[in-house]
């Protein structure tokens, strides 16, 4: 559906993004659903049917019926109205996959049942429903598929219901103020390292060296000088696993084995180093070295056109190297 | 044991509960339906039934259209087409069955929802009881739960929730149902003929000579006279409705009574007696008053947008049936002489017999005849002296009065045979039918007229009452001075029956046996009670027509009710639902604490002023976003904003009534009022 801008932007501004969503007369629409109009055609014919035949009973039966849809209107519209949503950061995921979302769901009234979620302009097969108990929380998970790299709000939301008779379908907009990491696909099988530079090699404007200076990686943690405690990102090579049974009991942290020193050689990841290939392609390439490279424990630095990050390992150095890889101009 | 402990998967269970649901909307239908059809709809489910229980896939397409096409056949070969009432009914069922072995996707769930209430209405051709009433009202919520657990996509939902779910629905319609049922114009039929009431003793322009093996007891109210005087004597109490001339040796129809001079002449002689009638809706399509109320035949009477036609047979006859209520006011009268004296071709046809039917009574009737006493008989004479004969043969031998005699016709084609000889059993139309083959037989000229018979033994309210069970069939012969006479054969066999007005009671069942055991008094309490409860639900529900509506509306304080009084209080009413549903919803949006209210006014007003203050700041804060903006002359505001920070936030804070809080925000925006 094409909007004129200026309807774009009126819709835009009645649904803010907001991190969460509290369902209200103001942000609910309901409209008859198809099972809904032929329910109005059924009781057409059956009034017809009562007036012609004179029953007082098909009176009887097609005004309860009436009373009951008109009801049913109330019920659905009741069954969002008052139900509040917030949502966990999403995790970054590669293109190419899918990004799990997972939706809380506040209920401060009476049980509501059928309630479905979907990326707005998606179908109605890929709907994920749940039922949340009176005065309590659910969560729900939904999944879409993720298409570009970059960092993407997440896309429009809608909340469904049709309970509790399918006369009407009862929705709500949601644009989730949060956003989304996308981190370029991963090229597949991983193709071996282009080169290894020492550290600082690259600015030399030199070509890239020749496989020749290729060496096999180091073996992570083999010059081992200590433990200390987890921290997030370690590798799980590196836990120490024979003192782990004592750590969960204690419920203290788990102890990894430390490698103060760094490696001897430093990677390099270079944009240059993936050359023939289209810009995207050397995204990928570039992906899938760095997640090499953090598999087998090396430090890698990274340099891309507008955007250099020294050699380092762990966590938070990965999330800014694939950030600045998915956060490429195109 | 272990089947039933089996768990079901949410589908089967689901299924097997709309199958059920199906069976008990399609149950009533069995009574009317051909028996190929409930046995085919019958097998159909319990396939379904062991296909969902067992987990088996669903049969091929080409099998439902082998079963339609079967169901067609058939109901083209019971009914002779497929667009009438009944075969329509049939094909519903069928329809309906089908349907369940196709229940593939949430749309077919639907389709079967909308077939059942079709299903349901269609029941109400048939009867409107009380307890098709509470059948209506199970088979509703039965069909609603299904929908609601259908609309019920995660996990397994137990039934009893579904139920409860729908349930809750319904009964917020209710109020709904009952408003539209009291203010919803009963307007006339649009096109089309009401069908007449069938199976009940009503009164219909046909009569199947025994295909009724049992009449019910409907003591319901079908009528309420009050006279200008005495009640005519029990002889005389009779309501002329459809007269049947034409007989074919099974059914008995209105004669045909071809052209216009055939028309019974009719002279009145005593005075005439004025009484008032109110007829309840009975769905019949005659007017049955007192005989012999005047009026030529062929005259017309207009009643409540009703036209009645004073037939050739001086019944009162109506195009449609009468489905509300009627009250006018009538003449009879008791001496009268009905019948064209040299009507030969009308008197021809009131002779005749169908060729080679009833045998025997013809051989009887030849007999009878040839006795010696009858040999003397001249013209005049011979219809009441063969009358009185043949009466005095019903009263003298082993017939018996009773309202089940069974089925006639079973084994034979000679119906009157079977029970002028064979069986004798029978009730008002045994007798009137077999007495008039009998007096033709005999060459007198007779034909059949049913009706009501009698009245209830007290008034109730100054109204005489006359029920359904006083419906009642008699006969007329002809005699050339005194034209139509009235001859009544069941007053030979059962002259209570006449005398006080009342059918017999049927004879108690089993269960009024044994609870006569127990306590002889409680069945007949019982039955008082039920029949009371029937009875309102008649008065309340089935009769409720414009006329009630019109009194409903002069209760309401209308002068002069009329259809423009009707839709004003339906768009008032509409109008005032709407108006507490709209307060009802900017209450429940609008912010419940007191605080959160006056921030948003206050909010508003800094907007108006140009202060960019927002709802996570403290009065504190916009009081220096004021001063910042306005300086000087923002200065009272802002004051009263300090002021408003420390009677929130210090230690002596206590609520402020909502008095004060007005005070406040009166002078706050005054304060504004500088700032321009």
């Amino acid at each position: 559906m094409k909007f004129p801008r200026r309807l774009q932007a009126w819709w835009d501004r009645r649904h803010p993004r907001r991190d969460t969503h509290l369902m209200g007369q103001n942000n609910i629409y309901i409209l008859p659903s198809r099972p809904g109009l032929a329910f109005c055609i059924t009781l057409l014919i059956l009034l017809l049917g009562t007036i012609n035949d004179q029953l007082s009973l098909g009176y009887a039966l097609t005004f309860l019926l009436a009373g009951a849809g008109l009801a049913s209107m109330h019920n659905t519209h009741g069954n969002l109205r008052g139900l509040s949503l917030d949502l966990k950061p999403p995790a970054a995921v590669f293109a190419g996959d899918e990004v799990a979302l997972e939706l809380r769901l506040h209920n401060s009234g009476r049980a509501r049942y059928g309630i479905g979620v979907h990326v707005l302009g998606g179908n109605d097969a890929d709907i994920a429903w749940t039922d949340v108990p009176a005065q309590g929380h659910a969560s729900l998970h939904l999944r879409y598929p993720a298409t570009a790299r970059g960092h993407h709000a997440l896309p429009t939301l809608q909340i469904v219901t049709r309970f509790p008779l399918g006369l009407f379908r009862a929705w709500s907009v949601w644009r989730p103020a949060a956003a989304v990491w996308i981190y370029p696909k991963p090229e597949r099988p991983c193709p071996p390292f282009a080169s290894l530079h020492g550290d600082g090699d690259g600015d030399d404007g030199e070509p890239p060296a020749a496989s020749a200076q290729r060496m096999p990686l180091p073996a992570a943690g083999q010059d081992f000088d200590g433990v200390r405690t987890y921290r997030r990102g370690d590798s799980m090579r590196r836990v120490l696993w024979k003192k782990a049974a004592l750590s969960l009991a204690q419920g203290t942290p788990l102890w990894v084995r430390d490698s103060q020193a760094p490696p001897a050689t430093a990677l390099w990841l270079d944009w240059r180093d993936a050359a023939p290939l289209a810009a995207e392609a050397r995204l990928s390439r570039l992906t899938a070295w760095v997640l090499a490279a953090e598999q087998a424990q090396t430090p890698f630095g990274l340099r891309l056109p507008s955007f250099e990050c020294p050699p380092a390992l762990g966590a938070a150095p990965l999330e800014s190297a694939l950030q600045a890889l998915a956060g490429q101009p195109r | 044991m272990s089947l039933v402990s089996k768990a079901l998967s949410r589908d089967a269970r689901d299924t097997l509960f709309l199958l059920a649901t199906i069976a008990a909307i399609v149950a009533p239908h069995a009574e009317h339906l051909p028996l190929w059809a409930s046995a085919i709809a019958a097998l159909i489910l319990a396939w379904r039934a062991l296909l969902a229980w067992t987990a088996q896939p669903l049969p091929g397409r080409w099998v439902l259209v082998l079963v339609l096409l079967l169901g067609a056949g058939l109901t083209w070969l019971t009914h002779r087409t497929l667009l009438g009432r009944e075969a329509g009914i049939t094909l519903l069922v069928m329809l309906m069955a089908l349907k369940t072995l196709e229940l593939r996707a949430r749309r077919d769930a639907f389709v079967v929802f909308f077939l059942g209430f079709f299903l349901v209405l269609t029941q109400f051709l048939y009867s409107q009881s009380l307890l098709i009433g509470l059948w209506m009202l199970v088979s509703v919520w039965a069909l609603l739960s299904a929908v609601v657990l259908a609309q019920m996509p995660v996990g397994q939902p137990s039934l009893a929730l579904a139920g409860k779910l729908a349930l809750r629905t319904t009964a917020l319609g209710l109020p709904v149902m009952v408003l539209m049922f009291l203010l919803f114009p009963r307007i006339a039929p649009l096109w089309g003929i009401p069908a007449e009431a069938v199976g009940r003793t009503g009164l219909s322009n046909q009569m199947e000579f025994g295909a009724m093996a049992e009449i019910a007891n409907d003591d319901s109210i079908a009528m309420r006279l009050k006279f200008d005087g005495p009640l005519p004597p029990p002889q005389a109490r009779y309501f002329r409705g459809p007269v049947l001339g034409a007989f074919d040796g099974r059914t008995w129809r209105p004669g045909e009574l071809a052209y216009a001079g055939a028309a019974d002449l009719l002279r009145v002689n005593a005075p005439a007696l004025n009484y008032e009638i109110t007829l309840e809706p009975l769905r019949i399509r005659v007017l049955p008053l007192l005989e012999m109320s005047p009026g030529a035949a062929g005259s017309t009477l207009e009643v409540d947008g009703l036209r009645f036609t004073r037939g050739p047979e001086l019944e009162w006859k109506t195009e449609r049936p009468i489905t509300q209520r009627l009250r006018l006011n009538a003449q009879s009268h008791a001496s009268y002489r009905a019948g064209h004296d040299d009507n030969s071709v009308a008197l021809e046809m009131a002779r005749a017999l169908p060729p080679s039917f009833n045998p025997r009574t013809l051989e009887w009737a030849a007999q009878f005849r040839r006795q010696a006493r009858f040999a003397q008989l001249d013209e005049e004479s011979m219809g009441p002296v063969l009358a009185n004969a043949v009466l005095d043969y019903i009263r003298t031998n082993d017939f018996t009065y009773t309202l089940s005699p069974g089925r006639y016709g079973e084994t034979s084609l000679h119906v009157i045979d079977e029970f002028w000889f064979d069986r004798r059993l029978g009730f008002c139309e045994h007798f009137a039918a077999a007495f008039v083959v009998v007096m033709r037989a005999l060459d007198v000229p007779a034909r059949v007229v049913t009706g009501f018979q009698g009245v209830d033994a007290q008034p109730q309210d100054g109204y005489w009452v006359v029920r359904n069970s006083n419906a009642h069939a008699w006969a007329e012969y002809w005699t050339p001075t005194l034209g139509w006479v009235r001859a009544d054969p069941t007053a030979a066999v059962a002259p209570e029956r006449v005398l006080q007005g009342q059918a017999l009671r049927a004879p108690a069942g089993a269960l009024a046996g044994a609870l006569n055991q127990f306590d002889p008094a409680l069945w007949p309490q019982m039955r008082a009670g039920w029949e009371t409860l029937n009875n309102r639900w008649q008065q309340l529900v089935l009769n409720y027509s414009r006329q009630d509506q019109f009194n409903l509306l002069k209760s309401l304080g209308f002068e002069q009710p009329d259809w423009l009084a009707l839709g004003r209080v339906g768009a008032a009413v509409i109008a005032a639902l709407a108006l507490v549903g709209g307060a009802w919803a900017w209450w429940s949006a609008r912010p419940h604490d007191a605080w959160t209210r006056q921030r948003g006014q206050i909010l508003r007003t800094l907007k108006r002023w140009g202060v960019p203050a927002t709802d996570t700041q403290a009065p504190r804060r916009w009081a220096e976003l004021v001063r910042a903006r306005h300086g000087a002359a923002g200065e009272a505001a802002a004051a009263l904003l300090m002021a408003l920070e420390q009677s929130r936030y210090s230690a002596a804070a206590a609520k402020p009534r909502w008095r004060e809080r007005r005070r406040w925000l009166g002078a706050f925006r005054a304060a504004g009022r500088m700032l321009r």
